[in-house]
């Protein structure tokens, strides 16, 4: 029998990893197998019109969607100056009601405590719903590769995941995981798993897929999810889902494990409201998500089914050093996926080009911040600043802000390179001087002369390069303004 | 190991005045040329229920008593030629009395209770899913799930059928109604689901495939 | 009325004919216009870069040579350096107060070209004339920042032969984003090819903006594909003194 094993292709899975570290020059170099791939600009702009459009839609007919806004700011504001106190009243309240709290400063903390708890219960498999925290700190492949003699079979139950599982891919948007293929390459995955052709039918591979993860989510002994939202308060967890997956692994298997960063946290269950009637209106356009499940510790009494243990893991991972800074405001983000579906960039760039579990302009500006800068210098620089992305952001994070923030962040950490330095210090100069300015502008119209042509400057090398690759370089006017205003305008 | 006093250490109290700077950007949400739409009450949430149901693919009708209630049970039981139907084992579905109809008709009843053997096994085999509901939200076509004695989780969850029958009553408004009933009532069940039309799923090529873990074909009836 | 002229440095040094442009269209409508000697530049570029102690130096020295009269107005021809200095240049000075209040005072002066048209001297048509189908391409920080969206367009409605088009993904960014189109000029190149695809799809032979910026970068690359589109600032287009 072929188990549902992911497909352990060593390039995919180390490509990442590798645009992880590379991302010190790589984003545009990544970025251009994405532009050459017209099939996935075509799903990423057709998801992007209906995800946006079905926004728009819904948002649109809020009455008090501007009043949300801003209440879903202040909620995650106030929840993060007294983080420490809402984490106390979330452990204590999920113990009241008889689940388990684990403190886990890292991922290894987490990755080992679920190790354990799958040791104890001689678990084989473990069937997961979707969770953003959980591929952060890379979970399945440690669990698989760290722990090898607990034999473990860990599936991801969301259907774009569970594909990109068996290709050994990563999900490239946080809604949509497998907008980077095709329905012909899910039936060729599908069809290795089945041991049979499948045709490229999207009616019969969902039909596979739910007879076959099925068996999993009935023989599962852990069920794992993330959360959307922790409420302190009651201790309850909320998850969102369209498929039922997460409800599944909730409610079938004896073991529930949450894995959720501890920026999830709201204070109170009436809070709930706020940021139910936003995320998925904000993400997918639809009014409330198909299944938006509260678990609030393990199966009740009298109540036959639902896990009979409940294991709550709060994640830091460098999200608590991100407190009381003026990056916090990237904590209070709901992964909804609203930035990824606005963004320019985005749209011809992929998710993949991102080489982190966060893309878009989330991910822009999360994975420096909780990994560092030498980690991704790239990202804060993969944006136009346009501001799409603040712009339909349901909780307010000044997204581009922070972006610029960042590259400021780079420049003061010396990370900015030489060359920059010294041009920028040059261009300082040069604009704090209107004498110095004016015979740079005179220079530069002599020096064009030897690279223009027809009116345009053609390709040069140098730092230029890369727009004149591709663009042509308006030359330098034979009088500027400046010069014309004195030479006659200013008289009229 | 990681040590609970270690870790609050690294998130201990932080002050910060956030500045709230919405954007000026004219975003069809949050800043509106002209007025807002109107915030009205709904005035018929039974009806709004059904039509916001219809909408995700669900089917709802409105049923003027348990007898009703039943026939449409067991015509959907032909329908989707039945040989199984698993129902929550609460009083509200014992006196909806389709349990002796439906055996004539050759379909087998099972309720979820202590009695239920192999209630697992059961529930993968059933063809369809029957439960009440605890509320409905009329503005989402949702409704309101609560885990409990004879409330069997997976009832609603593993058949690809599933009907709901509710009474006219428990309909309400808005979601943010439902949650503050909830924060109210000071005491939360350790399960609530809001269920809201046929599971689905986007992922393949983006289209839209129903049923994916979940019962594809969903009905609630509301009674009254 | 008083109006000092902030011309951005590239209208100053690659497309003087737009600040030309914007002088001779206010003055028709009777506004004593000044442009003060000594201005370089908004310091956006190294803003953009992260090099903000840069950007304070320059944004400083646009401070002492615009302090220097009590406009009514600064009006600039640039969406985007308007909104740097409007909104930005606080942003730079948040925690140096003394600059900041400067920059508040300053800021609010500061007015793009067609917002001023439209908002202050409550003018939407200038008897201008210019035949050609027309696209108008909003800079992201002109809808963004200032929210000026309808003003271009309703000047542009009041030009006689111009035929002013819709087309797809108006609020898409063009891609040039300062140095980001240097340094990802792939990506850069790619937003570009998406908002040229709009273009042909909607017929039009012109594109007008209120960003040189925005149209150095898509004309740039218009041109290099071999497109013969006109290239405009609104300003050109409005320009009484232009020939034809």
């Amino acid at each position: 029998m072929t188990t549902s094993k992911p497909a352990r292709k060593h390039d995919t899975e180390d490509r990442r990893r590798e645009g992880i570290s590379s991302n010190r020059e790589g984003f545009n170099q990544r970025s251009r197998k994405a532009i050459g791939d017209r099939q996935l600009h075509d799903a990423v702009a057709l998801a992007s019109k209906n995800l946006i459009g079905g926004r728009n839609k819904v948002l649109g007919s809020l009455p008090d969607a501007p009043e949300l806004r801003e209440r879903a700011y202040r909620i995650k504001q106030e929840t993060m100056a007294n983080l420490d106190r809402y984490l106390e009243q979330m452990a204590d309240a999920v113990e009241a009601r008889g689940g388990n709290v684990f403190f886990a400063s890292d991922g290894e903390d987490a990755i080992r405590y679920v190790a354990d708890l799958a040791r104890r219960k001689g678990a084989k498999i473990i069937a997961k719903s979707k969770s953003m925290a959980t591929e952060e700190i890379e979970l399945n492949r440690r669990l698989e590769e760290d722990y090898p003699d607990l034999g473990l079979e860990i599936v991801e139950t969301d259907l774009g995941e569970w594909i990109a599982q068996l290709a050994g891919e990563t999900p490239s948007h946080i809604v949509g995981p497998i907008l980077h293929m095709n329905r012909q390459r899910v039936a060729d995955i599908l069809s290795g798993v089945a041991g049979e052709k499948l045709p490229p039918d999207v009616e019969e591979l969902t039909k596979f897929a739910r007879k076959r993860l099925r068996e999993k989510f009935l023989a599962a002994e852990i069920g794992m999810t993330g959360a959307n939202f922790g409420v302190a308060e009651t201790g309850t967890i909320c998850t969102v889902t369209n498929e039922g997956n997460a409800r599944l692994v909730t409610s079938v298997p004896p073991v529930h494990v949450v894995v959720m960063g501890i920026e999830k946290l709201i204070p109170k269950f009436d809070d709930l409201s706020t940021f139910v009637q936003l995320l998925a209106r904000s993400g997918t356009g639809q009014k409330v998500t198909v299944y938006t499940n509260f678990i609030t510790g393990p199966r009740a009494e009298g109540e036959m089914d639902g896990a009979e243990e409940m294991h709550l893991i709060l994640l830091d991972n460098g999200r608590s050093k991100l407190l009381g800074t003026e990056f916090e405001e990237a904590l209070y983000c709901i992964r909804c996926g609203a930035c990824l579906n606005v963004c320019p960039v985005y749209r011809q760039a992929g998710g993949h080009t991102y080489g982190s579990t966060y893309s878009g302009p989330i991910g822009a500006v999360i994975t420096p911040l909780l990994k560092g800068d030498k980690e991704a210098k790239d990202l804060p620089h993969a944006s136009s600043l346009c501001g799409a992305c603040s712009e339909a952001c349901p909780v307010g994070i000044p997204l581009h802000d922070l972006l610029l923030k960042l590259r400021n962040r780079q420049v003061n950490e010396g990370l900015a390179g030489k060359g920059q330095s010294v041009a920028f210090k040059g261009f300082e100069n040069t604009m704090r001087s209107p004498a110095l300015y004016k015979i740079s502008g005179k220079a530069g119209r002599v020096a064009q002369k030897v690279v223009e042509k027809d009116g345009a400057i053609r390709p040069l090398p140098g730092p230029l390069s890369g727009w004149t690759n591709t663009r042509d370089l308006p030359p330098l006017a034979p009088k500027s303004f400046r010069e014309l205003w004195k030479k006659g305008l200013k008289d009229g | 190991m990681a040590d609970r006093a270690e870790f609050m250490d690294k998130v201990r109290h932080r002050t910060r005045t956030g500045k709230y700077r919405p954007t000026h950007a004219p975003d069809v949400a949050w800043t509106r040329e002209g007025a807002p739409p109107d915030k009205e009450p709904i005035e018929d949430p039974s009806a709004r229920f059904l039509e916001e149901l219809e909408a995700v693919g669900g089917h709802g009708r409105r049923v003027k008593d348990l007898e009703e209630a039943r026939s449409y049970v067991l015509d959907l039981a032909r329908e989707r030629e039945a040989k199984l139907l698993l129902r929550w084992g609460v009083g509200e579905l014992t006196r909806l009395g389709v349990d002796g109809p439906l055996r004539k008709d050759g379909v087998e009843v099972a309720v979820w209770n202590d009695d239920l053997a192999d209630s697992k096994d059961v529930a993968s085999r059933a063809d369809i899913g029957l439960s009440t509901a605890a509320w409905a939200i009329a503005e989402t076509g949702s409704l309101v799930l609560e885990g409990g004695p004879g409330r069997g989780r997976i009832v609603t969850l593993l058949p690809p059928s599933y009907v709901a029958v509710v009474p006219v009553d428990r309909v309400l408004s808005t979601v943010p109604e439902m949650i503050r009933k909830y924060a109210e009532a000071g005491n939360v069940p350790a399960n609530i689901c809001f269920h809201t039309g046929p599971s689905r799923s986007g992922d393949i090529e983006m289209t839209l495939a129903i049923g994916v873990h979940g019962p594809g074909d969903v009905h609630v009836l509301l009674v009254g | 009325m008083r109006v000092a002229l902030f011309i951005p440095c590239y209208v100053d040094l690659i497309n003087p004919e737009v600040g030309v442009g914007a002088v001779r269209v206010l003055r028709r409508l009777g506004v004593d216009v000044i442009y003060p000697d000594g201005q370089t530049c908004c310091g956006q570029p190294a803003f953009n870069s992260g090099f903000f102690d840069e950007a304070r130096g320059v944004a400083r020295h646009f401070l002492d040579v615009f302090e220097k009269e009590e406009w009514d107005y600064i009006v600039c021809p640039s969406g985007s350096c308007a909104t740097m200095v409007s909104h930005y240049y606080p942003f730079i000075f948040e925690d140096l107060p003394e600059d900041r209040e400067r920059s508040e005072s300053l800021g609010h002066r500061v007015r793009e070209f067609s917002d001023f048209l439209v908002n202050v001297l409550g003018v939407t048509d200038l008897g201008a004339n210019h035949e050609g189908r027309a696209v108008f391409h909003t800079g992201c920080h002109q809808r963004r920042e200032l929210g000026i969206l309808n003003e271009p367009r309703e000047l542009l409605r009041n030009v006689s032969s111009l035929d002013l088009l819709d087309w797809e993904n108006e609020e898409l960014c063009c891609g040039f984003g300062g140095t980001f189109s240097i340094k990802m000029p792939d990506v850069s190149t790619a937003m570009a090819d998406e908002k040229i695809a709009a273009l042909e799809k909607s017929g039009a032979d012109t594109i007008i903006s209120c960003d040189s910026s925005c149209l150095m970068h898509l004309g740039g690359r218009l041109k290099r594909t071999g497109h013969d589109t006109r290239i405009m600032h609104l300003a050109q287009i409005l320009d009484p003194g232009k020939a034809g």
